[in-house]
Order: structure tokens, then C-alpha cells, then sequence
């Protein structure tokens, strides 16, 4: 604190107290004052920030490194690790930086011996109960503790305790996360991140001091889609991948920046692999999409590339399938497409869940060229022209978008869970419940959500009824400024589908200056698949001639949803796709294609936005890139495509959708055309209401697609979250293994 | 980005002493535009960030590298990319961020084979284990121009933590309680 007594602080501190008066006298107003900027000092350096920020953003801010453990910025504030200690002039001890508000005018110094002497203080504490299994511990490399103590820690070790380190059992928190508790050094990351973010409010801790445990009280696993974010929090190695366990070290792995696949949010992953394996899927920040969390089927489902894999050609011979070259398997096709002498609308191409932008193009132009408008998906209900119609993007897109999801203060969500179909988005959807007065309606199956919501009824019934304003969440609806309404993908696929896009349609016509406002699209349809948008975009669906027509030749691109009931008798059917999976096994003849880390390809997520998903491994195998394949095709065919390199593929993108090549943003809807789609669903014709309740589309968050079948991971996780099997029997059977 | 090539050719001209001995070889490496087309819906142009591309990058300044660096010109074919990666979401600390980085897409045919003989890793493609980490943007782009590369920008993202505040779990919230904020 001598510092005081110098003359620039001296100027500073006069600065600052100026800077104090103005906040005092604005604190008067009526506008503007909660978020108006304040000025303080760090390091010598003045930095603004606004008003309520803790001292540890301002810090940040000013471009000083302060080190922490329990500080997270997407978490609340905790203050329990003290590791952020800073100085504050006229404060008498070192304040924790993040839990300190920064005030207009303070003068902190973050590199002082005082701090410095406050840091190795903590450090200490710290160490005195962490092993030291750094060399067995599957954080080194990536271990805050690590880093840390080598920056900021004593040199030597004052810990001469005869009985030994603190000693904490470990939990059994499931297939995902494995636990090492005596590396714990209680940041409560954890346990913040269970009770808000995932809203499975499980964890806790319990004792106090050097006996305090984080843990669930109860044995049970943590039964969260978002689990496997704790372990990316964990600043030390207690929670640490099990899958992942002693495979690699993070200096090893090649990172390759992707977008994941496995539902429609499309969030940012980064994928790291090691020679031609991958090894480990990680969260990319994108504040966009998914901020820094991905869900754990996009986490852990990574090993799934690795079994049930179709590497080479292969071609039925009676009840087996052969090996084959390229050149047989591609001929094979052209002969069986020539035999079963399908013509027009004969020819049936069914697009699956996994397929890439690129090869919905290719198999489009390719079909189209072969006389044919026969292009279903493979969901329920998808070889007929979805209710909703493709015309205006706005009818089946996001449009409120995800970021805007923290704005709402109203939401019904329509036959869908969100929980299940787009972990990630409903986080945010659970963040703004917490955060604000924001309420929750839902209309279909009830759910096991992670905030409370009004259930309004399950079928066709209960929208009427919302739409006629009766109940009480409509009357709330009402009231709300920025309404959201988040319609299901499986309402599409429901028999009173088009009842209900009509009423919600008309409904939202009649609240425009609500729903539909230049600031605000409150009319938002939640898809499921990767590729479902993406096929929407390009017009990858059937006409309205081509719907009943019984196909002779049938083309699988990644279709593994179908039921082998929707494939006519003696229909000559293809299958291209990555795994030996549902649709394989209809197959005459298999391609091998790459899955979604093997090739740069293009994905449209639910909002629209267009990403590109980078390569990070070889395709196993003679397996090639998907659009190569079907160009291949069309040129055995007789229908060659016009595009050799994936560039003129993407220029022919820019001819159909150019939306699908301007990579990483969204491109919002014109109000005018966004009321045209509007009117265009509100002049549907709704036939009889069958009054069946809307369905939850997936039953099993944890198996959706083929790359999720053949994980191993997911198949145990199915076993202890989906199936509930005891995870004592569990725990037996790991110790007898290990035995 | 046609503007690279044409840089090439120029850049060359005000060397005369070093391409000399070249000429020959170097000559018809030059004027070959990238396999790749310039409309605007290709990948090269749509990426990222068009507005965001300063003009700070100077023709003149340019001095060609590929004509004297015996770099083989298949790579004037692959488009290289500039970006800014993520930082790590395992770690908090700051500095283990690298700046921008150039580096190439994983080549599907030749990229990476498990060799039959020892179970390791081979590949065909060179430039698989590089990348080049750069302090700035204009760095990397001026870096990737006079190596003559075709190259895009992909746009930084931008993290939104809104302020924050210890009293926040605190604060009254009316109506029925929605999170009991514990620890």
C-alpha cells in the first residue's frame, strides 16, 4: 500500500473519484443507468467495462491473465477456489477477482508480491490433498492444476503429514464420466454445471473443509444429455472421459475444426484424431450455435465410426453379399437399374439423416436427369411433399434462430423435446427460464424436461384451444412480448400435421405485431436430422404425381431409418452410406461412402446456417466421398453430372440455394416472404382430425442414427440412462473385469 | 483471389537476377490459374469474411516465393486456410492460444493409410502434419500471397459473456421458485 503515496497513483485516484462522482449523479436517472460503462484501473492500464461485470472481466479485459479454477464464464460465480486473487488499492487483503464486483475508480494490481504471495498460499493448499498421479492422470497435458503450479506455485513442498493425503472414494456417475475424486480440488464447476446448464440438479457437496465431497448423496448416475461437458470444465483430472481413458495425450491429436451431425443444431466440434482414428470429439466455441457445450451423443458416439463399417463395394449373390471392385459394384447398378426397367417416377431416391449437402445435389441432379421427381427422406410420412411446403424457407426453418432464444418470454414447444432432439438449444431454453419470468407450454407428449412448463394437451385438440386463446398459458402467451412458438419436426409427419401448421399459421397471421415484427420471428419449426434442412433448401422432396408411384429402382443415400416395408417387391435397390446398417441390409448393391469426419462436406443446420464439416480422418477403406460416388454413377448411368471437382458441385449449390454455400451465417427470412409462407400454410387443407396425440419422434436420445447404433459407448449408455440398469451390478461387473 | 497469380507474374519481373537461371522452369508454373473457378459461389469467395479482408495488402510488397522456393505447384492448387482456432474448452488459461494459423484440409485420397507393415500412419500428402501459426490475420494473408496460395479467411468467432456478478445468487426473483442455487 505504499504505493498510494506516489504521485501518479495519486492522479489516478483523483481520476478515479471524478469517475465516481458522474456514476453517483447518474445513478439518478431513469434510463440507462443498470448497464452504463465504468472506468477503473488494472496494471497501470485503464479499462471500461460495463457496469456489473465481476473484477475478474475487467481484469481480463485489460488484458491481465488471472489464473482460476472455479471461475467459469458461463457458470455463476462461486468464489470458493481464491485462486483469482488480485490487490485493490485501500482494500486491507487480497480480493477473490471474480467474486468482487469491479467498482468505477479502483486501482488493482494483479502482479504485485502480495498476489503473488496470495496465489502460492492457495496453490499450496490445493496441492496438499492432489495426488500426484500426474503422469497416470488423463488431464496431463490440458490440466489447469498443472499449469498453474508450475506458474504460480511454491517450488517446494512444506506437506510432511503422517497421515498421508486426504483419501475421497470415487462415484459412479455412469458410462461418460469417470471419476477420480482424491484429484479434486472442489471448483463446484461441476455441480453449477449440472444444477443450471443441464438441469439435473443431482450434484452437490457435502461435508465441510478438508471433508468435503462432490458427489449425488445417493448413488445414482448423472442422467444428463449434457454430461460430458463436466468433464471439459473440470479444471483437474477427478472427471475425466471414460471412454477416452489412457488412449492419448492431447499433444498427440491432430484438431481438425468441424460441425457435428448428429442433430439438426449443427454445433461446432472439434475433432481430434491420431494417425486414422479418431480419438476424441471436443466442443468448439461458437456463441451462435452452442456456445461451448455439445451434447453426449455428439461427444461420445465418435467410436461408432469404427464398427459396422462399410469399406469395401459389396453385391448381393442370393442371401450374402460378395466383395466387389468399384468397377463391378458401379456396373452392377447400371445393369440392375437398366433390368428392372424403371421408368420416371420408378426411380425412387431416399436421403437419409447423414447425407451431406454436396451428395443431396449430385443425387437430385442425378435422379432429375434420370426422368424422375421421386425424391422422399427417409422419416415418416417423407414420400409425400412435406405439409409445410419447401417453397419459403421460412416455413420449415428456425427462424427465431438460437441466440434469440435467450429473448423470449413465452414459449410453446409443439410435439417435440427438445431434450432429446437438440440438447444443446434447450440448455438455452432452460438458461432463459431460470434467468427470467419466461414460461413454457407444450402441446404433445409430455416430456421429462429440464424446466417446468405448462402441459396444454397432446393432440390436434389442445392447439385449437391454445389458438382460440382458452387455457391459462395462452392467456400468458398473450401477454408476452417476444412470443416463441417451436413446432416439431414430427408434426410434419403427424396425420393432423397439416391441421396444425394451418392453425398455428392463422394464428400467428392474426398476432403479427407480436409474432411477426422486423426484430422478431416468433414462428419457429425445430428440425432433428442434419440433413433435413439442407434436402428442404434444394428441393430434395417428392412432387405430388410422384407419391404412390411403385418404385423399381430405389437409391439409398445414407437411409437408415426406413422400414423395409416401404421398399417394393422386387425393386433393384442401392444403398450408399457408411454403415452395415436397416439400410444395407435391403441392399443389392452397397457403396462405401465416408462418414462425417472423413470428408469436407456441407451441413444446414436447423436455423439455416451453413457450416462446413472438415475431413479430420481418411475414409476406411475403397470408401469414397459421397458426391464422387453418385457422380460416378450417373456416368455408368448414361447421365453424367457436369461437375468433376467439389467446387463446381458447390458452384451448382449457388445455382439451386445459395444459402447452402455462404458458410456461417443465417439469412434471415424478408418479413414479406416469411407472411407469404404464413399464408401459403393458413390456406392448407386440413382433412379430419384423427386426433392421435402427437408422439415424441425419439424414444432413445442415445441410438438415432447408424453412426450412434454401432457405438459402443452409446449402447452403454442406453443400458444405464434408457434402460435404468443398476449401476451397482455395473460397478460389479467393472471390478471384476479390472480383476 | 485471382489476384495472387497475377501478383506472381509481376513480382517476378522486378527480380531479374534471381529468376534468371529459373525462367525456364518457372515460366510455365506461373501464369496457370488455380484449377479452382472464381464465381462467386465457389468455396474460395464465400467463405468468411469478404468485407473483412483488408486492403492493407499491398501488390507491390509482395515478393513471390514459390518461383525460388522449389515448393512443388500442385500446391498452388489446394486453397489453404486462414483461421483463428477456438481455444481449448478443457483449459482456462489464455496463452496455450495460438494466433491465426494456415493449414491445409485433410486430402481424402492420399491423406492418411494405416501402413500395412508397422500399423503407423503414412500418407501421400506433405502438407498433412504442417501448419504455420501467424501473429496476425494480415500476417498469414500476407504470408500465403507471396507464396503464391490460394487462400480464404474464416471469420473469427466472437464469444458473448454478458457481465457477471457474485450477487446474482442472491437476487429475489418473484413467483415460484425455479433454481435452488446451491453448491
Amino acid at each position: 500500500m505504499l504505493r498510494l503515496s506516489s504521485s501518479s497513483s495519486r492522479r489516478l485516484l483523483n481520476a478515479a473519484s471524478s469517475v465516481v462522482r458522474t456514476v453517483e449523479s447518474r445513478g439518478f436517472a431513469t434510463t440507462g443507468a443498470r448497464r452504463a460503462d465504468i472506468t477503473l484501473t488494472v496494471d497501470g492500464k485503464e479499462v471500461t467495462v460495463p457496469q456489473g461485470s465481476a473484477l475478474i472481466q475487467a481484469c481480463e479485459a485489460a488484458g491481465a491473465s488471472i489464473p482460476r479454477f472455479c471461475y467459469h464464464d458461463r457458470l455463476a460465480i462461486a468464489g470458493n477456489c481464491r485462486m483469482c486473487l488480485v490487490e485493490v488499492q485501500r482494500s486491507p487483503k487480497p480480493v477473490a477477482s471474480c467474486a468482487m464486483p469491479a467498482m468505477p475508480g479502483s486501482v488493482v494490481f494483479t502482479n504485485t508480491p502480495l498476489v503473488h504471495e496470495a496465489r502460492e498460499g492457495v496453490m499450496e493448499f490445493l496441492l496438499a490433498n492432489h495426488p500426484l498421479d500426474c503422469p497416470i492422470c488423463d488431464q496431463g497435458g490440458e490440466c489447469d492444476l498443472q499449469d498453474q503450479s508450475m506458474r504460480y506455485g511454491s517450488d517446494r513442498t512444506r506437506f510432511h503429514e503422517i497421515a498421508g493425503k486426504r483419501a475421497v472414494e470415487d462415484k459412479n456417475l455412469g458410462p461418460l464420466v469417470k471419476t477420480s475424486m482424491n484429484r479434486c480440488i472442489q471448483c463446484t464447476r461441476c455441480v453449477r454445471f449440472a444444477n443450471e446448464v443441464a438441469g439435473v440438479e443431482d450434484l452437490g457437496t457435502s461435508g465441510r473443509g478438508n471433508d468435503m465431497q462432490i458427489g449425488m448423496y445417493v448413488e445414482k448416475t448423472l442422467a444428463s444429455e449434457l454430461s460430458g461437458n463436466i468433464v471439459d470444465l473440470c479444471p483437474v483430472g477427478a472427471l475425466t472421459s471414460k471412454p477416452y481413458a489412457f488412449h492419448a495425450r492431447p499433444w498427440e491429436l491432430k484438431k481438425t475444426e468441424s460441425v457435428d451431425v448428429l442433430d439438426a443444431v449443427g454445433s461446432n466440434i472439434r475433432v481430434d484424431s491420431r494417425g486414422v482414428q479418431v480419438m476424441r470429439v471436443q466442443p468448439r466455441v461458437n456463441d451462435d450455435v452452442n456456445e461451448e457445450w455439445i451434447s453426449d451423443k455428439t461427444r461420445y458416439a465418435y467410436d461408432g465410426l469404427r464398427f459396422q463399417r462399410l469399406t469395401v463395394p459389396l453385391i448381393r449373390q442370393g442371401d450374402r453379399f460378395v466383395s466387389a471392385t468399384w468397377e463391378d459394384a458401379l456396373n452392377a447398378v447400371a445393369q440392375g437399374l437398366q433390368a428392372s426397367g424403371a421408368k420416371g417416377d420408378e426411380i425412387k431416391a431416399v436421403a437419409g439423416a447423414l447425407a451431406d449437402t454436396e451428395s443431396l445435389v449430385a443425387l437430385k441432379d442425378f435422379i432429375n436427369r434420370l426422368g424422375s421427381d421421386n425424391l422422399t427422406t427417409d422419416q415418416p410420412r417423407g414420400d409425400e411433399p412435406p405439409v409445410h411446403g419447401v417453397d419459403i424457407r421460412s416455413n420449415y426453418l428456425f427462424n427465431s434462430t438460437i441466440p434469440a432464444l435467450d429473448k423470449a418470454d413465452a414459449i410453446l414447444l409443439v410435439g417435440t423435446n427438445p431434450r432429446h432432439e437438440a440438447a444443446v438449444l434447450n440448455s438455452r431454453i432452460r438458461r432463459n427460464w431460470l434467468n427470467t419470468q419466461m414460461e413454457v407450454g407444450l402441446i404433445g407428449e409430455q416430456i421429462d424436461a429440464i424446466y417446468r412448463y405448462d402441459h396444454i394437451g397432446t393432440d390436434l385438440k389442445a392447439v385449437d384451444q391454445f389458438v382460440a386463446g382458452k387455457g391459462a398459458f395462452a392467456e400468458k402467451f398473450k401477454a408476452a412480448k417476444n412470443p416463441l412458438i417451436i413446432v416439431g419436426s414430427a408434426v410434419a409427419e403427424h396425420a393432423d400435421g397439416a391441421a396444425v401448421f394451418k392453425a398455428l399459421s392463422t394464428f400467428v397471421q392474426k398476432n403479427k405485431d407480436r409474432l411477426l415484427t422486423p426484430e422478431w420471428n416468433g414462428f419457429s419449426v425445430l428440425q432433428r436430422e442434419a440433413s433435413r434442412t439442407a434436402a428442404y433448401d434444394i428441393g430434395f422432396v417428392p412432387s405430388t404425381k410422384s407419391k404412390g408411384v411403385k418404385a423399381k429402382f430405389v437409391y439409398l443415400l445414407n437411409a437408415d431409418n426406413i422400414t423395409p416395408d416401404s421398399i417394393p417387391e422386387n425393386a433393384f435397390v442401392v444403398y450408399q452410406g457408411h454403415h452395415g446398417d436397416a439400410g444395407a441390409e435391403l441392399a443389392d448393391v452397397c457403396l462405401p461412402g465416408a462418414a462425417y469426419t472423413e470428408k469436407g462436406s456441407t451441413w444446414v443446420n436447423t436455423e439455416g446456417r451453413a457450416q462446413h464439416g472438415r475431413a479430420a480422418v481418411p475414409p476406411p477403406g475403397a470408401s469414397r466421398e459421397d458426391w464422387k460416388i453418385i457422380r460416378a454413377v450417373s456416368e455408368v448411368a448414361g447421365v453424367t453430372l457436369p461437375y468433376d471437382s467439389i467446387l463446381t458441385l458447390r458452384d451448382r449449390m449457388w445455382e439451386i440455394a445459395p444459402s447452402t454455400v455462404k458458410y456461417d451465417e443465417t439469412e434471415p427470412t424478408t418479413l414479406d416472404i416469411s407472411a407469404a409462407g404464413l399464408a401459403s400454410m393458413a390456406g392448407l387443407s386440413a382433412g379430419k382430425a384423427s386426433g392421435v396425440p402427437f408422439r415424441k419422434p425419439i424414444t432413445n436420445f442415445y441410438q438415432t442414427d447408424p453412426i450412434s447404433r454401432a457405438s459402443v459407448t452409446m449402447a452403454q449408455c442406453t443400458r444405464s440412462f434408457v434402460d435404468q440398469a443398476n449401476i451397482a451390478d455395473d460397478a460389479k461387473l467393472a471390478a471384476a473385469q479390472t480383476a | 483471389m485471382l489476384r495472387t497469380v497475377a501478383l506472381a507474374g509481376r513480382a517476378t519481373r522486378s527480380l531479374p537476377r534471381a529468376t534468371r537461371s529459373l525462367a525456364s522452369q518457372a515460366a510455365p508454373a506461373q501464369p496457370q490459374p488455380p484449377a479452382e473457378p472464381k464465381t462467386e459461389g465457389s468455396v474460395a469467395t464465400t467463405f468468411g469474411e469478404k468485407s473483412d479482408v483488408p486492403a492493407a495488402v499491398e501488390p507491390q510488397h509482395v515478393v513471390t516465393a514459390d518461383v525460388v522456393s522449389g515448393a512443388p505447384k500442385q500446391l498452388r492448387h489446394r486453397v489453404v486456410r486462414i483461421y483463428k482456432p477456438t481455444p481449448t474448452t478443457m483449459q482456462s488459461g489464455g496463452s496455450r492460444n495460438p494466433g491465426w494459423r494456415i493449414d491445409w484440409d485433410t486430402a481424402v485420397g492420399g491423406g492418411r493409410w494405416e501402413n500395412p507393415l508397422m500399423g503407423w500412419a503414412s500418407s501421400a500428402d506433405y502438407m498433412q502434419g504442417t501448419r504455420m501459426s501467424f501473429s496476425t490475420k494480415e500476417d498469414a494473408m500476407r504470408f500465403a500471397d507471396k507464396q503464391g496460395w490460394d487462400y480464404y479467411v474464416q471469420a473469427e468467432g466472437v464469444q458473448r459473456i454478458p457481465p457477471k456478478n457474485y450477487a446474482e445468487n442472491y437476487v429475489y426473483k418473484p413467483n415460484t421458485l425455479r433454481i435452488a442455487r446451491t453448491k
